[in-house]
């Protein structure tokens, strides 16, 4: 069943690529539509197979692929992976779903749904990979379908953005393998799995400079403060449905990088680099966060809130916790909903008014020439990324902020301040856009079609269902986070 | 015993079947385009493949050959070679495949063309197992001088002509350099010629003798670097490349390359195993140069030859990690590398040749928007590209991960870490190429592919390069992800060789992984 998350979006690309002469962008997006919601509702059925008192891997798949790399092809999921591969079927589904709203459809249509297949397939081997050659080869094949996403359906500076995008994420991938080729040796070179690797026998220092390595790595794609300038660039600069993408879920492969690869695998020296990584999370938060009140194009604003958002999941991963831990996760799952659907909504505005400088627009709330219903989701969007109650930004942020409480107090009360930053931004926003009179020269906009909001809507439930019901996400993980925290006391 | 089967056992003349034949269908080449002169061009070509096919399975048929030694210690019929020897023919043979259509393009003759392109091929291949001093001349030249005429067989073209000139000067300096080395060697080790046989004259220790060996080993180097191209030895790549035939290009860069592998591989760990310390620490210098160079300098070509001339530098650098680890798993992942490297860059090359074909241009700005007017033009160079920068899943990737690994267990950090930070530079100048064909919108198309021709497969000559383009592109898309029987095959040739026997013995002791874990 596990499988069939990689190799079903692959055959959606294959019958895709093998469909002779289709100019039209219709057919091509309704094959990517079928395999990508199979793809999506198999991994929720796995949720039902799923043991939620155990707290290691799962459906686990052991293939010997290539001995003499020790590259084996071993896959599984637990409590961390879960969430974030129903995620990303959800999120990939409905930017699939958003990828034609647009009446000029997409131009390459073919090469268009084929890489974001691949995307899918990518991301989901990277959660599953159990052996840290596989996960690292999941994480490197990323790099060129986004690198095109970004570069061939992009805005004005998307050639800048996709390179600079490129350069940066092959140099995390350079840090990740040289990490993990030193990990190498502590199986004597005969495998890369990832439970055989233990760093038990390792000194101190080795451990620490191998730690340092794979977070600088996953830092660049998280990004952490001094690593993050190709954020705003690759955000503003993609296309809707990418930047949905992007900051729902391939954002994520960071922050789990960071807890499987430098918390699992380093928990004795993890102690040891947490205060700075904190530190860091923290500056980036705030950071991020006043840089987003300076902006004046909403795109690059949700970028820049993305920025300090995710980093509150560092901050939880930095303590280590159980309950931190089973923050970060809620956190992750939470970021990527909110960031999806900001994205969206942006999308919307952005096509319905053709700006998206906030100097330039003005109550779009107006219920008869305005965006009333997307104004409305724009305020439950908000309210969710700023942490109020009922939704389950709230749950994330709460449960992360408890549970680095009791070891990183100033930080986590920092990171408190950054959440209060998060409505300065987001009520300029709204005050900006929706609120006020609108002009009288702008008139009537476009309607919003009913099924351009399908995604939003969905999206929106599942933030509020979730909000009020986290037990269903956190039972699904807490035994995974008990598992990861008690290793790193 | 009698005496003439003593002899025939001693020459053991079963080891060279495969040259045999080469130089068979070489003598039927000439002699068939002699008689039946023109009309032969189209059968010609499938003639020689055929050729080299056959003897592709004759080697084949070698493979553990109990009894390697040939002609009285000359040549080594053992599975190192046998490897060497395959990739350098069925370079060979696909060359000619993509070669048909240009050569009748350029309207000279291409019987010919074959004919020095067997010469060349059955020089190197003798190069990959020859092991006495004077034996590795003879194929050494012999692989330069038919390189020589090659490179200048447009003569028409004063690119072309440049560039000969330019190679055979280049060339026969670095063939006196070696030979020059050679004559120390000889005299070194008191008029010994063979070289499996010579490290016991030779001397060792301090001293003015050593001193010599020293010499002998640098000048020897300036030779082989030359035939791999590794910098500051790389001169010529560029101007040549960019002046030659382009099917020749993809000879040189292929055949040419393994074949000086092969030799740098015999040749270092016997003759020169008393100065193994010394050897490690040139070809290190030689691989970080050639990394840094190659991929550096490759950003900046504008011609699509060229490009791939630095590119091919670069790759030689990744390749040479394998040799200074000097481990298994170091020539090991060095025969994989090259063998992979066999498909993608002559993937790269047939489609350098076939949009050449169509356009007459090689510049990567000619490039721009060709994938609306020919997609399987793009998908080939976009996937022998990519694997060529190291993407998975393609054989590239699997290829450079080899070699890094190997390089990192016998603890090369320094050079795997080079070698990472230039492998993302290349990824840059590769992924521009690709942009230039996918991203470009039709309005910025290329004066060039705007005027493309309608694609036609069935002009003479073209079907062959639709072949081999296909057959190179599913190598370079599976060979990565089923690569185990090529590296058990790669594995069993370094473990069998008696050659390198000794050399992983030493350096087995030097460092192993279990150890390093003890270290550590």
């Amino acid at each position: 069943m596990l499988n069939s998350t990689l190799v079903l979006p692959i055959i959606g690309a294959i019958i895709i690529g093998i469909i002779p002469g289709q100019k039209e962008s219709s057919v091509s997006k309704n094959i990517a539509l079928i395999f990508s919601s199979l793809t999506f509702i198999i991994s929720t059925l796995i949720v039902i197979n799923f043991d939620y008192t155990n707290g290691s891997f799962q459906n686990q798949t052991y293939i010997e692929w290539l001995p003499f790399l020790g590259l084996n092809y071993t896959v599984g999921v637990d409590g961390l992976s879960l969430p974030l591969i129903i995620l990303n079927g959800l999120i990939i589904t409905l930017a699939i779903y958003n990828g034609e709203t647009k009446e000029n459809a997409v131009n390459k249509p073919k090469l268009y749904y084929i890489l974001i297949l691949l995307l899918t397939t990518c991301v989901n081997g990277a959660l599953i990979a159990q052996n840290l050659l596989l996960f690292f080869l999941f994480y490197e094949i990323k790099l060129v379908p986004i690198y095109l996403l970004i570069s061939i359906w992009g805005r004005d500076k998307r050639n800048y953005a996709a390179t600079k995008y490129l350069l940066y994420t092959a140099f995390s991938g350079i840090f990740v393998l040289t990490a993990f080729l030193g990990l190498n040796f502590l199986t004597d070179g005969s495998s890369f799995d990832f439970d055989k690797i233990t760093t038990e026998v390792l000194p101190q220092a080795k451990q620490i400079l191998l730690l340092l390595t794979i977070v600088i790595g996953f830092a660049i794609k998280i990004p952490i403060f001094p690593l993050h300038t190709w954020l705003p660039d690759a955000y503003t600069e993609a296309s809707t449905p990418l930047s949905m993408m992007l900051g729902g879920i391939i954002s994520k492969l960071g922050t789990y990088g960071l807890i499987r690869f430098g918390l699992q695998l380093f928990p004795d020296v993890w102690a040891d680099i947490s205060p700075y990584l904190a530190l860091l999370a923290v500056i980036s938060a705030i950071y991020g966060s006043l840089v987003a009140i300076s902006q004046t194009d909403i795109k690059k604003m949700i970028a820049y809130a993305s920025l300090a958002h995710i980093n509150f999941v560092v901050l939880a991963v930095a303590a280590g916790t159980s309950l931190s831990i089973l923050g970060a996760i809620c956190q992750m799952f939470a970021h990527g909903l909110i960031v999806a659907l900001l994205f969206h909504l942006v999308g919307i505005i952005e096509e319905k008014t053709g700006t998206r400088e906030l100097s330039k627009l003005h109550g779009l709330m107006n219920p008869y020439r305005g965006l009333p219903f997307v104004g409305g989701l724009m305020i439950l969007a908000v309210m969710a990324s700023a942490g109020i109650p009922g939704m389950i930004g709230f749950i994330g942020e709460f449960l992360s902020f408890q549970g680095s409480f009791s070891i990183f107090p100033v930080h986590t009360l920092i990171c408190l301040i950054a959440t209060g930053l998060t409505a300065v931004y987001f009520v300029i926003l709204l005050n900006r856009v929706f609120f006020g009179r609108m002009e009288n020269k702008t008139g009537y906009l476009p309607k919003v079609q009913h099924f351009e909001h399908i995604p939003a809507v969905i999206l929106a439930v599942i933030i509020i269902f979730f909000g009020l019901q986290p037990s269903l996400l956190t039972n699904l993980s807490l035994n995974t986070s008990n598992a990861i925290a008690l290793l790193s006391n | 015993m009698d005496f003439s089967s003593q002899i025939a056992s001693q020459l053991n003349a079963g080891g060279v079947i495969p040259e045999a034949i080469v130089i068979v269908t070489l003598l039927l080449v000439l002699t068939l385009d002699l008689i039946f002169g023109r009309k032969s061009v189209a059968w010609l070509p499938y003639f020689a493949i055929a050729g080299l096919l056959a003897s592709v399975t004759a080697l084949f048929y070698g493979w553990d050959n109990p009894d390697p030694t040939s002609f009285l210690g000359s040549f080594t019929s053992d599975n190192l070679s046998i490897v060497f020897r395959a990739i350098v023919a069925l370079s060979t043979a696909i060359t000619i495949l993509l070669s048909i259509a240009y050569i009748e393009n350029t309207g000279t003759s291409l019987a010919e063309f074959i004919g020095i392109l067997l010469t060349a091929t059955l020089g190197g291949m003798f190069l990959c197992g020859a092991s006495e001093l004077v034996m590795i001349f003879v194929s050494l030249e012999m692989l330069s001088i038919s390189s020589y005429l090659l490179t200048g067989y447009m003569k028409r073209d004063p690119r072309s002509n440049e560039a000969a000139l330019k190679y055979l000067l280049i060339g026969a300096a670095s063939s006196a350099i070696f030979l020059y080395g050679s004559s120390l060697l000889y005299g070194l080790s008191g008029g010994m010629t063979n070289i499996n046989t010579i490290t016991a004259t030779l001397p060792t220790g301090q001293g003015l003798e050593s001193l010599g060996l020293a010499i002998a080993l640098v000048f020897m180097v300036a030779g082989i670097a030359f035939k791999i191209s590794a910098v500051p030895f790389h001169q010529w790549t560029p101007d040549v490349y960019e002046g030659s035939p382009t099917p020749v290009v993809a000879f040189l860069s292929v055949g040419s390359k393994a074949a000086g592998f092969a030799i740098a591989i015999r040749l270092l760990v016997t003759a020169f195993a008393p100065v193994t310390q010394e050897w490690h620490f040139i070809f290190t210098a030689l691989a970080i140069l050639s990394m840094v160079l190659g991929n550096v300098v490759a950003l900046a070509q504008t011609s699509m030859k060229r490009m791939l001339a630095y590119s091919s530098i670069g790759q030689a650098g990744f390749v040479m990690i394998g040799l200074v680890a000097g481990t298994q798993a170091g020539y090991s992942s060095m025969i994989f590398y090259l063998f992979l490297y066999l498909f993608m860059n002559l993937g790269a090359f047939a489609c350098v040749i076939l949009f050449a074909l169509r356009t007459g241009t090689d510049k990567i700005s000619d490039y721009a928007g060709l994938y609306q007017k020919d997609p399987l033009l793009t998908l080939g160079l976009s996937l022998c590209l990519l694997s060529l920068g190291g993407i998975p899943p393609l054989a590239g990737f699997f290829g450079k991960i080899y070699i890094f690994w190997a390089g990192w267990q016998a603890g090369l950090y320094g050079l795997v870490l080079v070698a990472l930070v230039t492998s993302v530079i290349s990824i840059y100048y590769y992924i521009r190429v690709v942009k230039m064909m996918v991203v470009k919108e039709p309005h910025e198309m290329s004066e060039v592919v705007k005027k493309y021709p309608s694609i036609r497969w069935n002009m003479p000559g073209m079907r062959p390069i639709q072949v081999g383009l296909v057959f190179l592109l599913i190598a370079t898309s599976l060979l990565g992800i089923l690569s185990n029987p090529v590296v058990t095959i790669a594995n069993k040739s370094v473990t069998s060789s008696l050659v390198l026997k000794p050399s992983l013995e030493a350096g087995a002791n030097n460092i192993s992984a279990s150890e390093v874990r003890t270290i550590l």
